[in-house]
């Protein structure tokens, strides 16, 4: 029998999945809430704020606190941020 | 239709974690490393963990998440049920050229027959060291041996015996051999077992001296076995099985067939109706001849035994459909004729084999994605495929919920 070619999976390969991607989150001049990349490239106009929610995890180790954004872009994309509150930083991630 | 051979006295011939064996066997070093197998099922959890793996506190049945998390060495393995199919039935094979009574339990599993085999072998440990040089051959460090009369006694001294150890349990011992020994060792699910502790009831010895009534009326037919079993009145045979007749499926064209892409399409028929062959069910196909009538005399005839027996179709043509191209029949062909004419026996705990169309159709499955995922490897030069598990799925932050591994098929 042929040998098979497979090798065992190790933990140390694991990779996240739906890792948060950073974004920006601005107003323009005519004051409409923008999602861009860091690259400076846009994601899209917001249109409207469908849902938001928050949250506060983890305290007893790193604690992690996030506001959730669901939005509806120009086009009828929806999207999801959050923003982290203790940096401040905003992220794009599927919910 | 002939009776399954039996047989009273019984060898159980165990392989503990089977399935991480014959990973091991394949993957050289494995061994020296913690390892788990992932459940074949969908659930992603934990099926088989090796020792050094439980010495870290993994256990089976927990998600990936908690093992990593208890050990981060720990090595996953996707199992691969087709692999330890054929490897089982290889060993059934094995064992088979011991006494013609084997017996499939489940993976790993196995009682051989060994009414009359003294005549050829000598006393019992005569026959286990036969059992042992044959299984040996693949299996030898792991392999557990017990010998006795009926089922349960040579499982529960296999269940006690080491690997370089066997325990037999001489005639009219049973009883006194099975009181000693823990409850644990009765096919009970977790509820009876719990319940018959809290009545202080830790050994077969104390269950067989209730009264067999009591432990009817309290655990029903279920606990009237048991009892049978703990007091040893229930010495089931090992039942064979009979290896079946050729499988014979035939086509006689009305006008004699020279097209070579005619002949293979009716030989496609001819697989497809022999492997629906209801004596072939549980069997897989180990040898097979293809033979034709010649128009104005004549015939012609291809046999081909198969390295590792099939019970799928495309496999058992292939063989087949190259002697077609390379030497086909000299003249034209009146009646084509194909002979299943030896088998080799499937295994049943998942029931690969047992059901053909699924068997076909899991090991057809497999061979697409090894040929899909060879064919991505020489495009893009690195593995990218990935099977996605479950890490934290409970959890409210979604990047802890799933994670990508490495998938080899």
């Amino acid at each position: 029998m042929v040998p098979s070619a497979r090798t065992p999976l190790r933990t140390d390969r694991l990779r996240a999945v739906n890792v948060p991607r950073a974004v920006t989150v601005e107003l323009n001049e005519s004051g409409r809430m923008t999602v861009g990349r860091p690259d400076g490239r846009t994601v899209g106009q917001v249109e409207a704020i469908l849902e938001s929610w928050r949250i506060d995890d983890e305290w007893w180790r790193q604690t992690i606190s996030r506001s959730y954004l669901e939005l509806l872009l120009a086009g009828g994309k929806r999207i999801v941020v959050f923003q982290d509150l203790l940096t401040g930083l905003w992220f794009m991630q599927l919910p | 239709m002939s009776r399954r051979p039996t047989s009273s006295l019984a060898a159980c011939v165990w392989i503990p974690l089977f399935s991480l064996r014959c990973e091991e066997a394949r993957h050289e070093g494995l061994a020296a490393y913690p390892t788990a197998l992932l459940a074949p099922d969908t659930t992603r959890k934990l099926w088989q963990v090796s020792s050094l793996a439980r010495h870290a506190g993994v256990k089976p049945g927990m998600t990936v998440c908690q093992a990593i998390g208890l050990c981060s060495a720990l090595r996953l393995i996707e199992p691969d049920p087709v692999h330890y199919d054929e490897r089982f039935a290889n060993l059934l094979s094995e064992l088979n050229e011991v006494s013609p009574v084997v017996e499939s339990a489940e993976l790993g599993l196995a009682y051989v027959g060994t009414d009359g085999l003294e005549g050829i072998f000598g006393e019992p440990q005569k026959i286990i060291d036969a059992i042992r040089r044959t299984v040996g051959r693949s299996d030898g460090r792991t392999v557990r041996v017990g010998w006795g009369k009926g089922k349960f006694v040579a499982w529960v001294a296999a269940s006690r015996s080491k690997p370089d150890e066997a325990v037999i349990v001489p005639l009219g011992g049973e009883r006194e051999f099975l009181a000693s020994q823990p409850i644990s060792v009765l096919p009970l699910d977790s509820d009876i077992h719990r319940r018959l502790r809290q009545l202080g009831i830790r050994t077969l010895g104390a269950l067989a001296a209730i009264p067999e009534a009591a432990i009817t009326s309290q655990f029903g037919a279920v606990g009237k076995r048991l009892w049978r079993l703990a007091a040893g009145r229930i010495a089931e045979p090992v039942a064979g099985r009979i290896a079946p007749e050729p499988i014979v499926a035939a086509l006689t064209f009305f006008t004699p067939v020279g097209e070579r892409e005619l002949l293979v399409h009716s030989l496609d028929k001819l697989i497809g109706r022999a492997l629906k062959h209801p004596r072939r069910i549980g069997w897989r196909v180990h040898a097979v001849r293809l033979r034709a009538d010649i128009e104005g005399g004549g015939s012609w005839l291809v046999p081909h035994l198969f390295k590792d027996p099939t019970a799928d179709g495309d496999r058992l043509a292939a063989p087949l459909k190259t002697r077609l191209e390379h030497s086909p029949p000299t003249g034209a062909v009146e009646r084509l004729v194909l002979e299943f004419i030896a088998f080799a026996p499937g295994t049943t705990e998942l029931q690969l084999f047992a059901r053909d169309a699924q068997a076909a159709a899991r090991a057809g499955h497999q061979r697409a994605l090894q040929s899909a995922a060879r064919e991505i490897r020489m495009r893009v030069k690195r593995s990218s495929l990935y099977h996605i598990i479950e890490v934290q799925p409970w959890s409210r932050l979604p990047e802890r919920r799933y994670a990508l591994i490495d998938y080899e098929p």
